[in-house]
């Protein structure tokens, strides 16, 4: 299991968009995946779970991920948030 | 295809021809029954093969979207179609099916529920919002298990489109106002419902209180509106359809016609000069009110200012706008109502809904309980008054206590604004609603404490009468041509007579020409009424001798019955 704490740089935070690119990225892993802020811990692979989270601009969440390919999903889906989610801002 | 026409009561004249759009409320059919245990899989699988058809139709307009729209589109659209595949929706139901022994709609729906409540909590206002994705794709799935899927075209703006839907709120009035449909059906609503302020403002035939247009008519078939009449044709056949395209023209004629004296002066045969001012809900009716050539505004209702939003509009933002609709008007007048919300109409202000809304905290009743809400639309009103003829209104007065705290909150507004030497028009005029039948019955005492009084007849028949007109199974007998009616209209105006105070009337009633004769007996002079109706009134003023119809007048406030009134009302406009 690979734990890494990533801080929301974009904007508006894990909104509509981040949120489904987040979760469409999430998909593609084998791996369990984890979003976790504050007490709560969601399923990444749920845009509902994630869009719930209502994870604002400058929030620091834990990465969570379980499976044969934790260390590539974690690296991708950090690149994602340091990105932007490919938005600019 | 055959030929059926459907009645309802209208509410806005004019005659339309074209196709039906139907707008459904699938949340609303939603309905709870218990099923056997051997149901269960069987219900489980109708869901499932629900949810496929969605994501299918979803990708289908995904595809067109690629093809000639934005990117911003099809990204709407991914997000709609990842929550469609969320457990969310794809799982959770299914268990609440297995433990209930409920209908797949039902368990969807206390999903739905459990969801927005959820998202309730979320302060992220932004985030918040996202709710309504989540019941936008329940309202899909839920289409297909009701059996009427959406059409996957979006909203038609061609000007042959009539709107057929259970009910129009007022913010979805908003939303239509943008397109442009020939007419609205609704199986709701009575003629003071939003439908009908809305379709009157658009000048376009509306028919309300169809009861059950929605089922009966088909999307997309061919209908034939006559607003003048009623009466909803469905799939006309060739002479019908002939026949209403004479007639659609001829209507057409007509108001030209109309058109041809609105740079007459408004005036009666006998020399006496009308007033007909026009109501207005935003600074964009100021266009119609200056293309029929009102006296001023008798009206402007300043609620929408409050709707679809989720913050109150600050005071310089009420500032501006109240100071754009002034200077527009330059030296004619400009009443502007303080905040009539409550009822019907929703603000983020109120938090708790009442179960007589229409007898509960609203208009001058809220403002006064939330004095902060109400000095900042005072000031703003106050900081407008240098630039134009702005009078205040106060809605839903019930007693003079009522008036004296809130002349009060004037003086104390004026006070603050003096003390930062903001400029004001010091001697604004106050004036006052009445609505509330106890007001009208004193109105001499009214009379005596404000500058100038108008008559709110919407509401003043709802509570003389006890009628709630948005209850489509008593609007039958909202009924502004009452005895009762008429006797309170009088003695308002006789008591704004007796102390020298203009007294106007700004409901319905204004607007309706059948009764300008009448009013004009009983001696009012001042009529506020939607732009779109003051050239017909005026038509009426010009062919009118206001010494000639006070007898008559008289006689038919005698009357005891609205059926005597009636006939009396025709033969005075003979």
């Amino acid at each position: 299991m690979v734990k890494k704490n990533i801080k929301i740089i974009n904007k508006l935070g894990l909104h509509a968009r981040a949120s489904s690119k987040l979760t469409e990225l999430a998909c593609s892993f084998s791996s369990e995946i984890f979003l976790i802020k504050d007490n709560s811990k969601v399923n990444a692979k749920s845009i509902m779970e994630v869009l719930m989270l209502a994870a604002s601009n400058n929030t620091v969440i834990t990465l969570e991920a379980d499976g044969d390919d934790e260390k590539k999903a974690i690296k991708d889906i950090e690149n994602l948030f340091n990105n932007y989610f490919g938005e600019g801002e | 295809m055959s030929t059926f026409s459907i009645h309802g009561v209208p509410v806005s004249n004019g005659i339309a021809i074209g196709n039906a759009q139907l707008i459904s409320n699938a949340l609303l059919e939603v309905v709870h029954y218990q099923l056997n245990k051997k149901e269960i899989s069987n219900e489980i699988k109708r869901l499932s093969n629900a949810i496929n058809d969605v994501r299918k139709d979803l990708l289908k307009i995904k595809k067109q979207l690629q093809k000639d729209s934005s990117e911003e589109f099809s990204a709407f659209i991914d997000t709609h179609l990842m929550i469609l595949m969320d457990d969310n929706f794809t799982e959770k139901p299914k268990n609440i099916i297995n433990e209930d022994y409920c209908n797949a709609e039902w368990a969807l729906k206390k999903q739905m529920d459990l969801l927005v409540s959820k998202f309730e909590k979320i302060q992220d206002e932004y985030i918040k919002e996202r709710k309504n994705d989540v019941i936008q794709v329940v309202e899909r799935i839920l289409k297909v298990l009701l059996g009427h899927p959406t059409q996957s075209n979006q909203t038609n703006k061609e000007s042959s489109t009539i709107l057929v839907a259970h009910d129009i709120s007022p913010a979805d009035a908003l939303q239509f106002k943008k397109h442009q449909y020939a007419a609205f059906l609704t199986d709701m609503g009575g003629s003071t419902s939003h439908t009908a302020i809305l379709a009157r403002s658009l000048n376009i035939p509306s028919i309300v209180a169809l009861q059950n247009a929605r089922t009966l008519i088909k999307n997309n078939e061919k209908i034939i509106v006559d607003g003048n009449q009623g009466i909803v044709i469905v799939n006309p056949s060739k002479d019908i359809l002939e026949d209403y395209e004479v007639r659609q023209n001829i209507w057409g004629i007509e108001q030209q016609k109309l058109s041809k004296i609105k740079n007459i002066q408004c005036k009666t045969i006998n020399n006496e000069k009308i007033e007909l001012l026009a109501n207005i809900e935003v600074p964009g009716d100021i266009e119609s009110v200056k293309n029929n050539k009102a006296a001023g505004i008798g009206l402007f209702r300043t609620e929408f200012l409050f709707m679809n939003r989720k913050d109150l509009p600050n005071e310089d933002e009420q500032f501006e706008i109240y100071k754009s609709v002034a200077r527009s008007m330059k030296e004619k007048t400009v009443v502007i109502r303080t905040l009539d919300s409550g009822a019907d109409k929703l603000t983020s202000a109120d938090t708790t809904i009442s179960a007589n809304p229409a007898l509960g905290l609203r208009a001058i009743r809220l403002c006064l309980s939330e004095p902060q809400l109400f000095n900042i639309q005072l000031r703003a009103i106050l900081r407008a008054s240098r630039f134009g003829k702005i009078k205040i209104l106060i809605p839903m007065l019930s007693s003079l206590t009522e008036l004296r705290q809130t002349k009060l909150l004037i003086e104390r507004a004026k006070k603050s604004l003096m003390n930062e030497k903001i400029l004001f028009n010091k001697n604004i005029m106050v004036g006052g609603m009445i609505e509330v039948p106890a007001v009208a019955i004193n109105a001499e005492i009214f009379a005596q404490e404000l500058d100038f009084l108008s008559i709110g007849t919407n509401d003043l028949v709802q509570y003389t009468l006890a009628i709630d007109r948005t209850d489509d199974r008593v609007s039958h007998l909202y009924n502004s041509l009452h005895p009762a009616i008429l006797k309170l209209i009088n003695i308002t105006i006789k008591a704004g007579r007796k102390y020298k105070k203009e007294v106007s009337i700004c409901g319905e009633m204004a607007g309706d020409t059948k009764l300008t004769r009448l009013l004009l007996g009983m001696g009012l002079r001042y009529f506020s009424m939607h732009p779109s109706r003051i050239l017909s009134v005026k038509k009426q003023v010009l062919n009118s001798n206001t010494q000639k119809l006070v007898s008559s007048s008289a006689k038919i406030l005698k009357a005891k019955e609205s059926e005597n009134i009636r006939t009396l009302i025709q033969k005075l406009n003979q």
